[in-house]
């Protein structure tokens, strides 16, 4: 930031021995300060509108708190209450969190393995044919979350859906099936959903760090011999090591998050509690009943959680990179 | 567009987590009503805002309209309708009243009325319904609805009743006349699963749960009832057990349909309106609904009150909603007035008819109960013989919200639970929500 300031050469006072001119003092701490006069602005929004509401979700958890304390204005502490009752729900062990966690990992590796394929098939494609399937996945990235479930919901749907028909045609099932009522094919159309909504952002992403492999380094790998396979993971995958990185912690933080996707689904939004994940458990707990402390209490264990494996994940990542 | 969303619906938590923040700095200021002076009420140069629900009566618009000059003939204020989606109305309201910016008057469904009162946002209105003089003439179950800790929160306005609505010519085709007890339902749902093997006799819906209640109590059960201060739910006595086994048997003897377990009452309707449903329990707003989906349903569907076990009526819930005047109202009296302009005489029969519900005044609904429209005399009767109200807490909206019931049906439906044990389960876990427990 200091560097694109029009102050003299140095990056900052105090750093810079070498320069050997000693500046007035007020003019230093004019220096010193400028940056941060320059930032007030949008800190202060920041402020406003990130850390302030995140202090307050975090104060809320630490409360019992209702309709009736959002009108009182009242706070209404009761410590750890919230966290306790979360951890000791049956519910969340046995199936909020199996369902959460469980979808995302496949989820993220469905996404990423098939996004980067198609980078792949991208990447070999000529400019015409690049344009034009680049275009058809960018239809699927750009359909609104909503709209996409409620397609799946119809292809999937008992009576009228095109899935059922289709294997009713083909005589693999003699009468209509629900796969809404089922855990695992419920989730399995959650993931198709998912998927299929989220591998367009990876494909690109792939695809612009694909472009960037240096040529000489995959013949010069070709010229020794290496197969596609050899080549693909042995020069490709370590040059785009960031890019996968990047890719799998925003996936992994939006696959733990997804709501809509589950929510809108028959019988996803409470009605049948085999299917509930996360997001869905806290909205339909806390803000289906007005219970805001608890509601905010699981945002602060998401947010958490999903900080954690993202150090975790950076880590790994910074560490093999000093080696 | 991935990112986007991510970003967006963060962005939807911050706003909401920001509004709750200023309300809670915003609070403080709150009613200083000064009620009922009587006489004529003088609203020259101030504004009323009120909050309708969206959808109720395709004509609302022009409907306002006229209120609006009548309003302003009769007391000098302005009128100011904003139309809300009952989807979003729920977190409308709370946000609100959470930012002390809630309407002078709003519509609120009946089960919300305790709900925000217990809040302390609604003023009370027994004074203001005693100087009217029209303390007796207001529909019972929509009182009870209305009434959270004896005083009177909610404006009965208008209502309606769930009956048992059927396709004509699928009922004539397989030979059946319309059902008066429950086995002449099953009887009829056979015959016609006979003759149509592909439509949906009777629809057996998973997510509707007032479709489920009239079940329980027609075969003498209780949803819940109320002993003292503690509720206890009735979904697991043998009786309620005894209408659930019936109602849900339908579908388990393949009458129903297999999507039918995830179906909400919309999907029901779609249905019907698409002539694929011999029978199913629709409310008394529906049949405009239906003819507007499908225009060739018009005359092809009746109704009949939902059959006792063995004759007479199963009890179905009065659905609607009242009038609420908020604390925030500067002047409540005005407030009344257009509370009371609303609900009595001719704009809440006019409302009604539009709308296709009852209103909530006696006096006017012995004039509908004169009709002998096949879509308007079942539910008429239904209405006055067979009206029912779900538990009166404010933490009814709770179990609703929880889906309790829905859970229930599902888990029997799909064949993953019995009877016994769904309903057990969810009794336990109706009892704990209304008693305020989680």
């Amino acid at each position: 930031m200091t560097s694109t300031l029009p102050v003299a050469a140095p990056a900052g006072p105090g750093q810079t021995p070498g320069t050997g001119r000693r500046r007035p003092l007020g003019r230093s701490l004019l220096a010193r300060v400028r940056p941060w006069m320059l930032l007030t602005p949008a800190l202060l929004v920041l402020a406003v509108l990130l850390l302030w509401p995140l202090v307050r979700v975090a104060l809320f958890s630490l409360q019992d708190y209702g309709l009736r304390e959002i009108v009182s204005g009242e706070p209404n502490w009761i410590g750890l209450g919230n966290f306790v009752e979360i951890f000791t729900s049956e519910q969340l062990w046995a199936v909020v969190l199996p369902n959460t966690v469980v979808f995302a990992v496949l989820s993220v590796a469905f996404t990423v393995v098939f996004g980067t394929a198609v980078a792949v098939l991208l990447a070999s494609l000529g400019r015409v044919w690049r344009t034009v399937v680049s275009s058809a996945i960018m239809a699927a990235w750009a359909m609104p979350a909503v709209t996409g479930t409620y397609v799946w919901v119809w292809i999937f749907d008992a009576d009228r859906g095109v899935f059922n028909h289709v294997l009713q045609a083909l005589g693999l099932q003699d009468a209509p099936v629900n796969w809404f009522t089922d855990r695992w094919s419920f989730y399995a159309i959650v993931l198709l959903n998912v998927v299929h909504h989220g591998f367009p952002f990876v494909a690109i992403t792939v695809l612009a760090g694909l472009l960037g492999v240096p040529k000489e380094l995959l013949e010069a790998a070709e010229i020794d011999g290496a197969g596609a396979w050899r080549r693909f993971f042995s020069v490709i995958v370590p040059q785009l090591k960031q890019i996968f990185a990047v890719v799998i912690i925003l996936s992994t933080i939006w696959d733990f998050k997804v709501f809509a996707q589950v929510y809108l689904m028959p019988g996803g939004a409470g009605s049948n509690r085999e299917v509930l994940n996360l997001g869905v458990w806290s909205y339909t707990e806390s803000f289906g009943q007005n219970r805001y402390g608890f509601g905010s209490a699981i945002a602060v264990l998401l947010t958490l959680l999903l900080l954690g494996i993202t150090v975790a994940y950076v880590r790994t990542i910074l560490k093999e990179e000093e080696l | 567009m991935r990112r986007d969303m991510w970003t967006r619906k963060r962005a939807g938590a911050v706003a909401t987590a920001a509004l709750v923040a200023l309300g809670v700095s915003a609070c403080g200021g709150g009613g200083s009503g000064d009620s009922g002076d009587g006489g004529e009420v003088d609203g020259e140069g101030k504004t009323l805002d009120v909050w309708i629900m969206q959808g109720t009566n395709p004509s609302a618009d022009a409907f306002f309209e006229e209120v609006a000059t009548a309003f302003t003939e009769e007391t000098g204020a302005e009128l100011n309708v904003e139309f809300v989606e009952w989807a979003d109305a729920h977190d409308r309201f709370v946000t609100s009243i959470a930012g002390n910016t809630t309407p002078d008057v709003a519509e609120t469904g009946t089960t919300w009325t305790p709900e925000f009162a217990d809040a302390g946002a609604l003023a009370p209105l027994d004074d203001y319904v005693a100087e009217a003089g029209l303390g007796d003439d207001l529909v019972d179950g929509l009182v009870e609805a209305g009434t959270y800790e004896e005083q009177l929160y909610g404006m009965p306005w208008y209502a309606g009743v769930r009956s048992l609505v059927y396709n004509t010519e699928i009922l004539e085709q397989a030979g059946v006349e319309p059902p008066t007890t429950w086995a002449e339902i099953e009887a009829a749902a056979k015959a016609i699963k006979a003759e149509f093997p592909d439509k949906t006799a009777v629809a057996v819906p998973g997510d509707a749960e007032f479709t489920v209640y009239p079940w329980v109590w027609g075969a003498g059960g209780e949803v819940a009832t109320l002993d003292g201060d503690t509720w206890t739910s009735g979904l697991d006595s043998p009786e309620a057990q005894e209408g659930l086994e019936f109602w849900t048997g339908l579908a388990a003897d393949g009458y129903s349909s297999a999507g039918a377990t995830t179906w909400r009452e919309t999907d029901v309707l779609d249905a019907f309106a698409q002539g694929d449903v011999g029978m199913a329990i629709m409310g008394s707003w529906t049949p405009g609904a239906v003819v507007e989906a499908n225009a060739d349903m018009e005359g092809k569907f009746a109704a009949v009150p939902i059959p006792g076990k063995d004759g007479g009526i199963s009890p179905s819930v009065l659905g609607g909603s009242h009038l609420s005047v908020f604390e925030t109202a500067e002047d409540k009296d005005l407030a009344f007035a257009f509370v009371e302009l609303m609900t009595t005489g001719e704009f809440a029969t006019k409302w009604g008819e539009q709308a296709g519900y009852f209103p909530g005044q006696k006096s006017l609904l012995d004039e509908t109960l004169q009709s002998t429209d096949p879509l308007v005399a079942p539910f008429a009767q239904q209405f006055v013989e067979g009206g029912a109200s779900v538990p009166v807490s404010p933490n009814f909206g709770a179990v609703q919200a929880k889906l309790t019931t829905s859970t229930m049906m599902q888990s029997i439906l799909s064949g993953s639970e019995d009877v016994a044990t769904a309903s057990a389960k969810a009794a336990e876990e109706m009892t704990s929500l209304l008693n305020g427990g989680s």
